[in-house]
Order: C-alpha cells, then sequence, then structure tokens
C-alpha cells in the first residue's frame, strides 16, 4: 500500500471519530455538572436508551428532528427529575438509585420500541454533514472538522460553554461550592439542594441530547436490549474521571474515545484479527473497555472527586 | 394481577420454575451485599457471573469421564475460581492503588461478556446448530434434579445454603463483625485496630465467588450449555434484589423469592391470552423497587426525626 491510501485512512479514521466522540460528550459533560454538585447518575446508559428511543419514535412520525430532540431532552430531563428527587430529596444511596433507574429506563424504552414495531420498522436517516464554507476545503483539517453534521458541532460547542460557566461565573462557582463544601455554601445562602436537582436535571436532559444524537446524528434507529447506547453512558462516566470533573478535559477523552470506537472498526472490517476465529469481532468490541481500565490505572493518581459527591445534604 | 399470582405459585412446575430462577439472583445479591457491607461496590457480578458460567462449562466439558460427585464438586470450585478471576483486578487495584471499584468492575462486565460472546460465536460454538451456543455438558457433569419432572435442581440447595452461610460468617464470626464495622465507619475500625484492607480482601473474595456460583447454577443447574445472552442481567438485577432485601443475606432471600415469582408470572403472562410483554415486567419491578427503597427511607428519616 501507498503512503497515500494509509494518508487516506487515517484522515477517514479521524473523520470518523468525531460522530463516535459526539454522544459521549454530550453525556459526560452533562455527567460533570451532576457530580460537580455532589451527585452521581449512574443511570445515564438509561436515559441515553430512552431519549433514543424518544427521538426516533417522534422523528419517524413528525418529521421533524428538532421536535425529536426536544422531547428527548424532555425524556432526559424527567428521567433527571425522577433521580433527583430519589436522590436529593429523599436521600437514598445514589449508587443503587442510579442503577434502578437505568433498568427502569432501559425497560420502558424496550416496552415502547416493542410496541411501536408491532406496525412498522422506524427508521429515520441521520443528519448530513454541513460543510464550513471556506473552512471545510482546507486540506486535512477540512474533511476531519469541518465537514460533520450539526449535532458534532453542537456536542463541542456545549462542552466549551459549560466548561465557561463552570469556572468563570458565579453560577458556576456556587455549583463548585455545593460539591466541595455544602455546609459553607448553606450558610453562605446557596439553597444547596435546588443547585443539586437542577444540575442532575441538566446533566440528565444532556444524556438525553445525548441519546437523540445517537439516533438522528449517527444511526437512524434503535434497537433493543440496550445494544444500541451500548455502554456508552457508562463510559461518560469513566471519562467523567479522566477529566478529573472537567468539561474542557471530557472533551479529549471522548474523543479517545471516539478514536478507540473508530479503530476497532476499521479492524473489525480489516479481518487483521481473524485468528481469532468466527465471532472475532466480539473481542475487538472489548477494546474500548480495555481503553478505560488502563486509563483509569494510568489517570487515577491525583485525582479527587467533588468532595461531597454521593452523599446527601440535610440542614443542621 | 390474578394471572400473576396463579403463574408464578399455580401449579407445581411454575412454582419450581420460580426457585430455578431465584438460585442465580439469590447469589448474585449475596455477591453484592456482602462487600457493599464492607463498603466495596462491586458493580461487575454480571461479568464474574459470565465468567463464572464460563469456567463451569470449561471444566465440566472436560470431566465426563469422571465420576458424577467428583465432577461436580470441581465444577463448583472451579466456577467460584473463575468469579472470584475476573474480580481480582479491581480487587488488586482498590487495595493497592485505591483506585475507587465501581469502574472497573462495571467495565469489566462488557470485557466478561464479549469474551463469552467470542466464544460461544466461534471457538467453542456447536457446529450443529445456528444459535450461538455450545454443544450441551456431558450429563453427569449437569447439577442433579431433586424433583422429577422439573428443574428443580442442586443449584437451588446451594444458593440456599450460600445465604445461610453469609448470615453466619457476616453475624457469628469475629471477621464478620471486624466486616460490618469496617463498612459502617471505616475510621473508627482503623482506630480500633480492624484492618479494613482485610476486610476488602475477605469480602472480595467471597463475592467473586458467589458471583461465580451464580453463573454455575445457570449452566449447569439450569440450561446445560454456555449460551449467548445466558444472563439476562442477573447481576444487576441482584442489586435490587440485595437493596430491597435490606443488604441482609435473609431479607434478600425473601427478596429474591419474590423477585423471581414477578418475573416468571410476567412470563406465563406473556403467554397467555392477556400477552403482556417482558419489558412490561421489568419496568414493573423496577417501579416497585424505587418505590420501596423511597419510602423506606423516608419512614426511617421520619422516625429518627421524631425519636
Amino acid at each position: 500500500m501507498s503512503a497515500e491510501i494509509y494518508g487516506s485512512l487515517i484522515i477517514s479514521i479521524l473523520s470518523a471519530s468525531l460522530p463516535l466522540t459526539m454522544p459521549i460528550l454530550f453525556a459526560s459533560v452533562g455527567e460533570v455538572y451532576a457530580e460537580k454538585s455532589g451527585v452521581l447518575n449512574m443511570g445515564i446508559e438509561g436515559v441515553m436508551g430512552l431519549s433514543a428511543l424518544v427521538s426516533l419514535w417522534v422523528t419517524f412520525s413528525t418529521g421533524s428532528y428538532l421536535l425529536g430532540l426536544v422531547t428527548a431532552i424532555i425524556a432526559g430531563a424527567a428521567v433527571g427529575i425522577l433521580h433527583s428527587f430519589a436522590t436529593v430529596r429523599i436521600g437514598i444511596n445514589q449508587l443503587i438509585a442510579g442503577l434502578v433507574i437505568y433498568g427502569l429506563a432501559g425497560g420502558i424504552a424496550d416496552f415502547a420500541y416493542r410496541i411501536l414495531t408491532e406496525h412498522s420498522f422506524p427508521v429515520v436517516h441521520p443528519l448530513q454533514p454541513v460543510s464550513i464554507p471556506t473552512l471545510s476545503t482546507l486540506p486535512i483539517l477540512g474533511p476531519i472538522l469541518f465537514s460533520q453534521n450539526i449535532l458534532v458541532y453542537a456536542s463541542f460547542a456545549v462542552a466549551l460553554i459549560l466548561g465557561l460557566i463552570l469556572y468563570r461565573t458565579t453560577w458556576g462557582l456556587k455549583i463548585r461550592a455545593v460539591g466541595e463544601n455544602p455546609e459553607a455554601a448553606d450558610a453562605a445562602g446557596i439553597n444547596v439542594n435546588l443547585v443539586r436537582h437542577l444540575c442532575v436535571i441538566l446533566g440528565a436532559s444532556l444524556a438525553g441530547v445525548a441519546g437523540a444524537s445517537l439516533v438522528i446524528g449517527y444511526l437512524g434507529l434503535y434497537n433493543a436490549g440496550d445494544t444500541l447506547v451500548a455502554g456508552r453512558g457508562w463510559i461518560a462516566i469513566v471519562v467523567v474521571i479522566f477529566a478529573r470533573w472537567s468539561p474542557y478535559k471530557a472533551i479529549a477523552g471522548s474523543w479517545l474515545f471516539g478514536l478507540g470506537y473508530a479503530i476497532a472498526a476499521v479492524f473489525i472490517g480489516s479481518g487483521l484479527f481473524s485468528f481469532l476465529g468466527g465471532g472475532g469481532g466480539y473481542f475487538l468490541l472489548s477494546i474500548p473497555y480495555i481503553f478505560a481500565i488502563v486509563f483509569i490505572l494510568v489517570f487515577h493518581r491525583g485525582t479527587k472527586s467533588p468532595s461531597s459527591l454521593t452523599v446527601q445534604y440535610k440542614r443542621k | 394481577m390474578g394471572v400473576l399470582v396463579t403463574g408464578s405459585f399455580g401449579s407445581v412446575f411454575l412454582t419450581t420454575e420460580t426457585f430455578v430462577l431465584m438460585a442465580p439472583l439469590l447469589l448474585a445479591a449475596l455477591a453484592f451485599l456482602v462487600a457493599f457491607r464492607a463498603r466495596f461496590y462491586n458493580i461487575g457480578v454480571e461479568g464474574q457471573l459470565y465468567i463464572g458460567a464460563l469456567f463451569a462449562y470449561l471444566v465440566g466439558s472436560r470431566l465426563s469421564s469422571f465420576p458424577s460427585a467428583i465432577a461436580i464438586i470441581v465444577v463448583v470450585l472451579a466456577s467460584a475460581a473463575g468469579g472470584t478471576l475476573w474480580l481480582a483486578l479491581p480487587l488488586i487495584m482498590r487495595i493497592k492503588l485505591q483506585v475507587n471499584e465501581i469502574f472497573p468492575t462495571l467495565v469489566l462486565n462488557f470485557v466478561a461478556l464479549d469474551v463469552v460472546n467470542w466464544l460461544t460465536a466461534g471457538p467453542l460454538k456447536d457446529p450443529n446448530t445456528i444459535n450461538l451456543q455450545t454443544p450441551f455438558l456431558p450429563k453427569s457433569t449437569w447439577l442433579p434434579v431433586l424433583i422429577q419432572g422439573t428443574r428443580f435442581n442442586l443449584g437451588i440447595i446451594i444458593a440456599l445454603l450460600a445465604a445461610l452461610g453469609v448470615y453466619v460468617v457476616m453475624y457469628k464470626t469475629v471477621i464478620g463483625y471486624e466486616i460490618r464495622a469496617s463498612g459502617s465507619n471505616p475510621r473508627t475500625a482503623q482506630a480500633g485496630g480492624i484492618s479494613v484492607s482485610r476486610s476488602i480482601l475477605v469480602v472480595g473474595l467471597m463475592s467473586g465467588g458467589l458471583a461465580g456460583l451464580a453463573g454455575m447454577v445457570v449452566v449447569s443447574g439450569a440450561q446445560h450449555i454456555l449460551a449467548q445472552n445466558l444472563s439476562p442481567g442477573y447481576g444487576y438485577m441482584g442489586i435490587s434484589v440485595a437493596a430491597l432485601g435490606a443488604f441482609h443475606p435473609i431479607g434478600s432471600l425473601i427478596s429474591s423469592i419474590l423477585y423471581s415469582a414477578l418475573s416468571i408470572g410476567g412470563e406465563s403472562l406473556q403467554s397467555s391470552a392477556a400477552a403482556i410483554p417482558i419489558e412490561l415486567t421489568y419496568v414493573l419491578q423496577g417501579t416497585i423497587v424505587l418505590s420501596i427503597l423511597i419510602i423506606q427511607k423516608w419512614l426511617s428519616d421520619r422516625q429518627s426525626r421524631k425519636g
């Protein structure tokens, strides 16, 4: 193979990595907000599945991508309200609540999908790439960065904006104070539990966007049994740790996983691993997860989660 | 509702099926709760269950020439070892590097699933069927059926004994006391001369082993093959079951029976005229678990405010 073919292969891998980064990025930035305020939401894998189904259903039956996105956000927010009620208001173990909600949201999505597919097979065309004038004609960078669909651009914009809000505004300061030292935040007049409710709902809404982006921005369909989201929600939670609870670093973390998925896809297609016998493709699907474990091993030093993460705040 | 009750307890066959389902659920719940009591969050029960099932199959399929009793004992031990092996890395990471176990255990679930998916589609696949599964295990390595004409097998007794064993270890032994002390207040425990790391090591070994047994009762007790999707998520359901049972072995025994009865009832609903899809049963279970947890917590908070 000539150098030129390798070059175009690398460009197509990098170009394919960004749509694969998008859902992980939306979800991990949302989770950063929830965890920064002190609430772990382990249910986002389920939220993504439910929102994916909702966005598919609505987009398929109305033809409106915007409506599909908005209803997916509403579905995500609804699950977020349930989680924040159970954990912030009532105070049940955040880990347990999140895992139960994961099963519940996923079950609702699969149930709805079964009913929906009795009479039709819903698919939508994923959003088309939007080439940015001039920039998209740049060599190498053009096809990689500036010929993506609008949700891909949006995911990076959302991460940057939420990073700015978290580190440069009083809102962000309040959120960080609530997560690090809720007693002091309360003494300073901040409504601790209100901030937490809002952050959990925002985080779940973004997981909703993540689920919708998988459907209307990437695959155009839904698969039952958590095979559509297929672990991206869990990966997003790993990215939050890798990113040390920073929306900016979440961009890098999500992209590394997006790249891992893109490389795995090429390998699966290449037959390079045929020595594994039939079904070797399954084994390669583990690559992102093995990545994740190596990440944790390498980057765990110096990671410090928000001090009050998973601890309910009760006024004395 | 009537169909749900007669569906799960209505006939001998369906009643025994409730217990067949209870066995892996109870073992998974025990695996989660022993670790939880020492504040070691083993979210990886599902993956350890799959590796336990794989070990049970790999060992069982090679023991056809051995006497049944010996083969079964070896299979049981191998599956427990397999589950523990799959928890070893997160356990070492936690004890030696202070890395939180939640993410390593969770992520390894997917790797375990992929390994079993790969083997059942490739090297271990039964060439005589299009299903992604292995050939049957030799009959001598099956857990013996205890009620003729049903699938009520030794695995159910193993699960019940495990619940009793966990109860005795947790509440009647010194190490059990140390585990509970390490979990309820690690600092005080450490100050009192209890090694929290040792407690975590002990619960880690127990938890992985119990999860491996959960996989073994599915493969050697009920299905007799290693198949893709051999577990519909027992490892995750076990967390709900343990939470419903207040993280107590006997409480979990009761909640695992209720949970299985609801599932078997749901399945017979699906096949009855009412035709309620199985997904709705999952939704129902999630709703019930969440409601009970919320009510439980709300009541106990109200009581402690009054007291």
